[in-house]
This record gives structure tokens, sequence and C-alpha cells, in this order.
């Protein structure tokens, strides 16, 4: 094979190395990654969702393993905008990944002010805006579900964000997905990311109470991926692709022929999600997989993938 | 990262069984062999550490073989990694044995049981923080319920290896007679002797058995047959005596609050249901106190457990 293929792709104003990224919430802020894979080896890193105060989050049991999937309600718990700067910011700055930072609120002045905190910040290649997190009472999903308050939160956010990249994080839970993604990108988002988890519940049966503490929670894992890559091919066609905005797609991505798929379907770039609580290392593995599929089917430019569903 | 120079202590490897012994109904004791790096990460292990296991890909047991009670779940698919501590880790010759007591209570670890020598696992650690020694002591007492024995028959070689001046006793409970992790009960006499348990007399050990319904050992919960023991101890110093505890949270609850009425300084080992193991999802969150204030933060049971101070964690 091979070695040096070139799977570097165009995504927005940046050009990265391959399109393989890991999702939020499944790695941290990558320095809790270092013993078990090379951040710098992927396309791009984006964090878990930061916002302006620290969150401790919801009760536990925070997740529950379904059949190929798993529910959590975290509720963004993090540390907070300030205390990422502090003691977060400097190692991220080390990095040569792009690394784009995850943003969450309960109002869309939340969301501007971490931006415009984040905007100067050299360390970081753009945001990604979680309007679609369904485990928190507040702001989070009910911004992703109404297409005039995506429009409203996506132009305060990009005026914030200065030159930094904007990528709108969509959720799942909405009767067509292409009203909120033309929202978006009308309103200037650079890239759309699809998609969040889907609501669920899990039920005990002996108490006859939700297993976890926050009654629902987000499905994520091979079990959502079939319609991940529906929408994605969805917004492709019916939005993105005559615009030229790049899809980053994920939802239940564990194998390099899941990630082609999601290509295929239209996504310029893919991020692993959960499957990297089963296999940290896998985004890399995903990374040669992908090189491997274009060699065997002589692809010379992984660009030509893109979208190429017949 | 790359430009790291240190050796990561800790990482993903495989791991070939060596042994896969039932020693009760549902309880089983899973010996694991690292070579090379895992070798060497491993054999770094403190008591009370544990590893995320993928046994996604091993084969249930027959039909047949699985309990009426579990024939539901073991339906189940397995996605995620699942956390077990250690009874015993064992290194030499540049290669080392760890063992897991398990039980076999849904679909991961009823696929464990069909694991069987020269089979391969992915296996990531060690991870956590295990308990801490107690050097300035000269009394342990470990408390154990249910499975949470492992970490402790663990705990009581490191001790007794590493600080001989520390005086050890150990408490057990279990359900019923038929549930406990344990090879084999000690006779009559030896229980008389004060040595109820094999695991423990290994290591010079004393040891106790309760159970809930008096099957075996003293009628009861494992925390009151501790709690009468503590208090007929005329000559034991609060401030030269640590309590290590391991269990379900309900018995892990009470350990401390008996703790606290002492005054000995207690280390609890907690669970909660893991996705990552190692710190980046959130998902193992523990209610803790801040010391010195009315605050209250939530701290990860996989990064920063499982071993906690016991003053520490809202129960
Ligand atoms: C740090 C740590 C160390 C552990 N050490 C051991 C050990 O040495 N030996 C052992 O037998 N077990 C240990 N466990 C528990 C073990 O991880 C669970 O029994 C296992 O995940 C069950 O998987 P399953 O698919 O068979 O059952 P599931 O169907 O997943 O679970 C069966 C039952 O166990 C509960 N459970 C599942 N996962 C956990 C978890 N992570 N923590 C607490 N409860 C859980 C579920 O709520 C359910 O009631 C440990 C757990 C933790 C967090
Ligand atoms: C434990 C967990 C935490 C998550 N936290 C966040 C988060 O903070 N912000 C966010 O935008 N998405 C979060 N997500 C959603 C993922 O980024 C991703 O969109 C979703 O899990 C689907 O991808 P997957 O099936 O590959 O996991 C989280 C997912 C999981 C499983
Ligand atoms: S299990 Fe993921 S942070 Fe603890």
């Amino acid at each position: 094979m091979n070695e040096t293929m070139d799977i570097s792709i165009d995504f927005s104003r940046l050009k990265l190395a391959n399109p393989v990224f890991t999702a939020s919430g499944t790695c941290g802020y990558a320095e809790e990654l270092a013993d078990f894979m090379d951040v710098n080896q992927l396309g791009g890193f984006i964090t878990k969702s930061v916002t302006v105060k620290p969150r401790m989050g919801n009760d536990t049991p925070r997740v529950v393993e379904t059949d190929s999937g798993m529910l959590n309600a975290i509720g963004l718990a993090n540390l907070g905008l300030e205390a990422f700067i502090q003691e977060k910011l400097p190692a991220i700055s080390k990095l040569t990944v792009p690394v784009f930072v995850n943003v969450a609120g309960e109002t869309i002045e939340d969301y501007v002010a971490v931006a415009q905190r984040l905007a100067t910040e050299q360390a970081i290649a753009g945001f990604e805006l979680n309007i679609s997190c369904p485990n928190v009472a507040k702001g989070g999903l009910s911004f992703g579900t109404d297409p005039a308050q995506v429009t409203e939160i996506t132009s305060a956010v990009k005026q914030a964000a200065g030159d930094k990249i904007l990528m709108v994080k969509l959720s799942p839970c909405v009767t067509d997905i292409s009203v909120i993604a033309r929202a978006a990108v009308e309103a200037g988002a650079d890239v759309l990311s699809l998609v969040n988890t889907f609501t669920a519940m899990v039920i005990d049966i002996e108490s006859r109470k939700p297993v976890l503490a926050n009654r629902t929670g987000g499905l994520s894992g091979p079990a959502i991926k079939p319609i991940a890559v529906y929408m994605v091919n969805k917004v492709f066609n019916e939005v993105t692709k005559e615009r030229g905005i790049p899809i980053l797609g994920l939802g239940g991505i564990r194998t390099a022929s899941d990630a082609v798929e999601f290509i295929i379907a239209g996504a310029t770039a893919v991020a692993i999600g959960t499957a990297n609580f089963v296999e940290p290392n896998c985004a890399v593995k995903i990374i040669e997989g992908i090189k491997k599929y274009c060699d065997g089917k002589e692809i010379k430019n992984i660009r030509e993938l893109i979208g190429s569903l017949e | 990262m790359t430009e790291e120079t240190f050796k990561s202590n800790r990482g993903v490897f495989d791991a070939v069984v060596f042994a896969n012994k039932q020693i009760r109904q549902r309880f089983y004791r899973l010996g694991l062999e690292f070579s090379g790096d895992g070798a060497a990460a491993f054999a770094q292990t403190r008591p009370g550490q544990f590893a995320e296991i993928d046994l996604s890909d091993v084969k249930l047991p027959p039909k047949e073989e699985i309990a009426e009670d579990l024939q539901d779940s073991a339906e189940r698919k397995v996605l995620l990694r699942r956390p077990f501590s250690f009874c015993d880790v064992i290194s030499q010759r540049g290669k080392t044995r760890v063992e897991i007591l398990y039980c076999a209570l849904g679909p991961a670890t009823l696929r464990m049981t069909t694991l069987s020598a020269g089979n391969s696992v992915s296996v990531i650690g060690p991870l956590g923080n295990g308990f801490q020694m107690p050097a300035d002591k000269k009394t342990a007492l470990l408390v154990s319920g249910g499975m949470g024995a492992g970490p402790l028959i663990h705990l009581a070689k490191a001790i007794t290896t590493e600080y001989p001046q520390v005086e050890v006793t150990a408490f057990a409970g279990a359900k019923t007679k038929t549930e406990l992790p344990f090879e084999k009960p000690l006779d009559e006499i030896s229980r008389q002797l004060g040595f109820a348990l094999h695991e423990f007399a290994m290591y010079a050990v004393e040891s106790q058995l309760a159970t809930d319904d008096g099957s075996i050992g003293y009628k009861g919960f494992v925390t009151d047959c501790f709690s009468q023991w503590l208090g007929q101890q005329r000559s034991l110093s609060a401030n030269d005596t640590i309590i290590y505890s391991c269990g379900p949270e309900a018995m892990l609850a009470r350990i401390a609050k008996i703790a606290e009425d002492k005054k000995i300084d207690c280390q609890v080992s907690m669970e909660r249901m893991m996705a990552c193991g190692i710190g980046v999802c959130q998902s193992c969150a523990i209610k803790c106190r801040v010391e010195g204030s009315d605050e209250m933060v939530y701290k990860l049971c996989c990064k920063d457990g499982p071993v906690f101070d016991s003053r520490e964690v809202v129960f």
C-alpha cells in the first residue's frame, strides 16, 4: 500500500491532513488521551463542551449500555470557560492538530461569551456550536430544534467568533433536519456537524423507573449509524452541496468502512465518538483503513469520494 | 504524545488467559498474563486499581448452562468494556500475571466465564488510584461485601509484605453460603482460631465471615459483625488504625458512618457505571465534599478513585 497516500481535505478555510476527528465529550480535552493515542495524527480534535460557568452535571447513573449503543446524560459537566483557559489551553496550544472548542450554554449570551473570549486564542482553529444537547434543562436541544433560534444563535456567535471556523452541531431529534441545516448555513455556519445523540430512555422493569437519573439520555453508538448516514446524505443533497459547505458526519462510526459510508453520503470529514471508549486508538486505525480503502479502489484523491453516492 | 519522553505506565494491552476457574455457583477467578510492555505496566498495579476489559467478542455459554434469572439479560449485546479490579498480581521473568475474582451477573460477565487458557483479551490499564498504604498505622481492618473481596485480598497481600508491622484483620460478607466469592472457607477449627477464609489465611491474616442468612459464619450484615468486633477491642487506638472497605454502596455508607463515629481513618472503593474508565466521558461521577466548606463537587470514580477517603464521599 502507498503509505504516504494523501487523504487531506479542505475543511472550510482549513486544510486538514485527513478527514478523521474525535467527537466532543468522548475524548476530554486531549491531554487525558496521551497514554493511548497520538492526538496529532487526527484530522481534527473537538473538546468536551465548554460553558461560561462550570457545570457539575447530572446525578448518576449518567450512562447505560443498550444493544449496540449507549445512553448518556452527563449534563454538560465541564470546568467552565476560565478554568478551561487556565488549565487546558496551555496543553492544547502545544498540539499540532487543529482543535475545535465545543461551545454550549443556556442563553445566546452564554454562547457568545465563550466564543468571544476564545476568538483571539491562537491555539484554537474554531468552534463547534452544541445546540443539540438533549441532557440539560435549559438551552441545548431547545435551540437546535427551532429554525428561528438557530438563525439567531448562529449569527450572534458568527460575529463573536472572528475569523475562527464555526461549525454548528445539529440534533437529529427534528422532523426535517434540512430546515435546521439551512437556517444554520444561511446564518453563517462554515461547517455543519451531524448528528448529536437521539433522545432515548431505558427502563428498569424491576423498579419501573428510568435507569438514568436524568430519566432520559442521548443514544449514541453503532445503533444510530444508519440514521446518521441517511441524515448526512439528506442535508448534503438538500442544503450543503450547492453551497459548498462541508459536513462533519458522525454517529456510530466504529470502523473505516463506517467512515467511508459517511463520506460517500456527503460528509467531508467524520468524527468518532462512542467507539473511542471501546478502543481509545480507533480513530488512528480508521485513518489507516480509509487510506487502504482509497488505495484498493484506486482513488487518487479522497475528494472524489465525497458525496459520490450513486 | 509524540514528544513524550517517559514510557507510559498504562495503555491498551492484549493479555492471554492462563486460568478461569469456577469457585462457586456464579463466582469465578480469571487469570490473565501480560508480556512485554503490558507486563511492565501491570507489574506496577497497586491494590484497588482496576482495568477495563473488552468482552464484546467473547462467546456466551450454552443456553442450558446459563442460570434461569440471567437467560434474559444474556441476550443483550455487549458494546462497552467492563471494569474489574484484581485479587492478585505477580510479576516474574518479564511476565505479569493478574487474577480477577468475578461474579457472573450480566451479559459481559457471563461471556467472561467461557474464556479459557490461551484465549486473548484486550485490557486497558492499570487505571485509577489504589488504596493508600498504612505507613503510619498499626492496625488495618479490611471489610468486604460480596465481590468487594477481590481488591481487599490483593491489599492484604501488599500490606503483609510491605508493612509487616501492621496487623491486618479481614471481615467478609455475603448474602448466603452459596454466594461466597471464596474458594474454600476453612473448617470449623480454623474458624474458631480466627481464620475463616483461606484467601486471607494465606497471608496469615485473620478473617471473619458473615452471611445475611447465617448459613455460614456470623448471621447478619458484615457491617454489624465488624461493628460488634470493633466494640470489643479495648486496646485499639483510633489514630493507629485504618479501615479499608469495598462492596455495595449501602455497605460502604455504613462503614463510613462507623469510621466517623470512632474517628478512624477509612478508605472506600467505589463503583459507578463507566463508559471509558480513563477520565474522558464524565459518566462515573461521585459526589464529594470539599474540605472546610459546604460545597459539593463531582469527582470521577475512574480517575480520582475508585478509592476515596470515606469522609469525602457524600453517600
Ligand atoms: C472500579 C471497579 C472495579 C470492579 N471490580 C470488579 C471485580 O473485581 N469483580 C467483579 O465481579 N466485578 C467488579 N466490578 C463490577 C463489574 O464491572 C460489573 O459487574 C460488570 O460491569 C457487569 O457487567 P455485565 O455485562 O455482566 O452486567 P450488567 O448487565 O452490565 O450489569 C449487571 C448489574 O451490575 C451493575 N453494574 C454494571 N456495571 C457496573 C459498574 N461498573 N459498577 C457497578 N455496578 C455495575 C448493573 O447496574 C446491573 O445491576 C467492578 C466495577 C468497578 C467500577
Ligand atoms: C458520554 C458522551 C458525552 C458527550 N458529550 C458531548 C458534549 O459535551 N457536547 C457535544 O456536542 N456532544 C457530546 N456527545 C455527543 C457526541 O459528540 C456524538 O455526537 C454522539 O455520541 C454520536 O456519535 P457516536 O455514535 O460516534 O458516539 C457526547 C456523547 C457521549 C457518548
Ligand atoms: S468512566 Fe469515563 S470519566 Fe470515568
